[in-house]
This record gives structure tokens, C-alpha cells and sequence, in this order.
């Protein structure tokens, strides 16, 4: 089943657009979402080619939607739920602290 | 990409410090070992070190043919690797000549040499990149203000396995005089990915 | 495992869309290209995604020209693949 990343030779898609003297993280959150699949990485909770996986299975329209560090971050907590590290409601009531604050 | 909304920024920043929370609480990470892991990686991979290959290259017949058959066995010369990982992983260097330009790309991903080039673009990382470079790479070059002359070929090769890939530009005309420090100076990350001719 | 594929063979592509993860994109199935460079060889990321046993197999740089692929262009693309997502081509004489 071709999924979403798989875009050589896709068409519809714009210039490409080039941003100078780019940081290698445009916010902090980016760096330690880099920092935290590195650290989960070393210690064998899932491997590269899980974690590639995992990006390729977001849902198309998410996928396109989202930045590069954000599909990274979609694809830790995907796996660490799977593998039962954490739970779905942990890793949503992130998202209900947001809500409430 | 997300729209660069400051809501939906910090939305996802406090996602990731929840996160990070709930893994500190299993012992999966250490918030200190994080940012050694992080100023290791931003400290020692750079562009400098694939431009420091190139400017070598020009300048050492010996060590190019070297760099173009085995580039891990010529990486320690100046001191660099592609290690880091458990597995080092295979360096391939492809050189620009008079007739064939070579351009990098990963389409599935967005593998690329890190170590010798720093983190990678975002552009390099897009899907406008990804998709159009394979179908018509004269055309993404052009959108880089490169205009490549009609009778060079091109080749595109798309690191979808473990071979990692820099190009080795060609040098420049009126260089004859300058030390290798200068010459790496010429040489930019767009170079080593091959939308710009150095 | 050996190498079944010298620098010089002509190859074509596998056909097959698996619903597992895979490193042979889409735009280069079902295609003839000629094997250029072995890379040495490797477990398959089809397998490591899954955990899956996974014995290394050699992997080759395959080169395509874009007219064959796309139906225009003058350009060529080199893509790397697993041994195991290729056959000895069978070419149509004439």
C-alpha cells in the first residue's frame, strides 16, 4: 500500500523554497523531540525502521499538514503507546493540560 | 508544513514537555544527558567537514581517487567518520565532471550524510524537493539559481538504503593559488547536495 | 548471502505494493534498470520494522533512466536496492 511519504515523482507539489542561513531547530520543542528519539533509540525501545514506519503510517492529510519535527513527535508517542510504554490517555493529557491552562 | 501560529507552537511545546515528563518518571531519559547528546551533535557536524573532503580532493589526486572508491577509508585522513551510531554507516562521494552532475536525494525520508554536511535543510526534507527532484532535477536546480548547461547529464541518486551520499564538486576556475583553508571556504552544504556547483 | 547480481546486470523492479514498510519507492516498480555499484549487505528494514528475523542481503545501486520511468526526460536516477526486490530482467529482443 503506497503511503504518503512515498513522493518521488509526485505531482501537484510547489517550488522548492529556500530558507537562508536556516537554524537546525527553528524552537526548542524541535530540539528535544530530536534529543528524546535519540535517547529512545540508544536504549532499544524501538528501532530506526519501526520509527520510519511509524511516520509513514500518520494519515495522509496529517502528514502533509504537519513539520517535519511535529511527524517525528507523531511518530515516538505512536510507538511508545503501541509497545506499551505509556498509555494513549497519558500521553493525551498533555494535551488536556493545554486545554485547561 | 503547520502554520507557524504561536498557539498551535506552543501546543506542541507543552505536548512535548508533557512527554518528556512521563518518560523522565520511567527512567527513559535523562533531561541532562538530552542536552550533552544534543551539543555533541550540533558541535561536531557541520558542512565544514564535507568541505574540508573536497578541498583535499582538489587539491590531492591521490587522496580523490581514494575518496571516490572507499570514502570511509578516507574519512579518518582528516580526521572525521560517519560513526556516531552502533553501525558506521556507508559513505558514498560522487564527483561533478565537465559532462555529469550528480544531485542527492532521499524520497521516502530524508537520510543524508549529517556528519559531514550538519543537520539537514528543510528544503531537503520537503515534499516539494523530494517529489520533484527525481522528475526533473534541471528544473529544481533552476529554482537554486542554477542554470546547468544543456549537454551535462544528470544523475539523481535517492539514498533509500544505507549508503549515504555527498558530492564531490568540481572546482572552480581561478583557484590555483589558494590554500586548502580557502578552498573549503568556497565550498557550501548546496555544493555537497548538488543544487549549486559548488 | 551471495551476490546474485553483478555491476552491469540489467534488473527489473519488483511489481508487488506489500502493506509493510519498504524502501523500493514506488516510482521505480515495475522497472528495468542496470545494476551499477554492490553496497554490501544488510538486513532488510522490511523485516527490523517488523522485528522480524532478518539475515543481511546484499544491496545494489540501480540506475534508471528517466525516460523509462516517467516517459520524459534525459536524466538518470540511481536508486539503492534490496537484492530480494529485484529479478534478472527478461528484455524483449528487438
Amino acid at each position: 500500500m503506497v503511503r504518503i511519504n512515498d513522493v518521488g515523482g509526485m505531482q501537484g507539489f510547489p517550488p522548492v523554497q529556500q530558507e537562508l542561513d536556516e537554524p537546525a531547530f527553528h524552537a526548542d520543542w524541535e530540539a528535544h523531540v530530536f534529543a528524546i528519539n535519540r535517547a529512545l533509540r540508544d536504549r532499544g525501545i524501538y528501532n530506526v525502521h519501526e520509527f520510519r514506519d511509524a511516520i509513514e503510517r500518520i494519515p495522509p492529510q496529517d502528514y502533509l499538514a504537519s513539520s517535519y519535527y511535529e511527524r517525528w513527535l507523531h511518530a515516538i508517542t505512536t510507538l511508545l503507546v503501541e509497545k506499551g510504554v505509556l498509555t494513549a490517555a497519558e500521553v493525551s493529557g498533555g494535551e488536556a493540560e493545554v486545554a485547561d491552562g | 508544513m503547520s502554520a507557524d501560529h504561536s498557539g498551535a507552537q506552543a501546543t506542541v511545546a507543552a505536548r512535548v514537555r508533557h512527554l518528556e515528563g512521563l518518560l523522565e518518571q520511567r527512567g527513559l531519559i535523562d533531561p541532562a544527558e538530552l542536552d550533552r547528546a544534543l551539543a555533541a551533535f550540533l558541535a561536531k557536524a557541520s558542512p565544514a567537514n564535507g568541505a574540508r573532503l573536497v578541498a583535499r580532493a582538489w587539491l590531492d589526486d591521490g587522496f580523490r581517487a581514494r575518496l571516490l572508491a572507499d570514502a570511509n577509508a578516507a574519512l579518518p585522513d582528516l580526521g572525521l567518520s560517519m560513526g556516531g551510531g552502533p553501525q558506521e554507516q556507508r559513505l558514498k562521494v560522487v564527483e561533478n565532471t565537465e559532462d555529469y552532475h550528480n544531485v542527492i536525494v532521499c524520497t521516502l525520508c530524508s537520510c543524508y550524510p549529517i556528519a559531514l554536511l550538519g543537520p539537514s535543510p528543510t528544503w531537503y526534507k520537503s515534499e516539494a524537493y523530494r517529489s520533484r527532484v527525481v522528475r526533473d532535477p534541471r528544473a529544481v536546480l533552476a529554482e537554486f539559481g542554477y542554470q546547468l548547461d544543456p549537454s551535462v547529464h544528470i544523475n539523481v541518486w535517492d539514498a533509500s538504503a544505507e549508503s549515504r551520499y555527498m558530492v564531490l564538486p568540481r572546482r572552480p576556475a581561478g583557484t590555483d593559488e589558494l590554500d586548502e583553508t580557502s578552498l573549503a571556504a568556497l565550498v557550501t552544504r548546496n555544493g555537497l547536495i548538488g543544487v549549486a556547483p559548488v | 548471502m551471495a551476490d546474485a547480481f553483478r555491476v552491469g546486470d540489467r534488473v527489473r523492479t519488483s511489481q508487488i505494493d506489500p502493506a509493510h514498510h519498504t524502501r523500493l519507492p514506488d516510482y521505480a516498480r515495475g522497472a528495468i534498470g542496470t545494476v551499477i555499484e554492490s553496497q554490501g549487505s544488510y538486513p532488510r528494514p522490511d523485516d527490523l520494522a517488523r522485528r522480524l528475523p532478518a539475515e543481511p542481503e546484499p544491496v545494489y545501486a540501480v540506475r534508471f533512466r528517466a525516460a523509462e520511468l516517467f516517459g520524459d526526460g534525459e536524466h538518470t536516477i540511481t536508486v539503492d536496492l534490496w537484492q530480494s526486490y529485484l529479478r534478472r530482467a527478461q528484455e524483449e529482443a528487438g
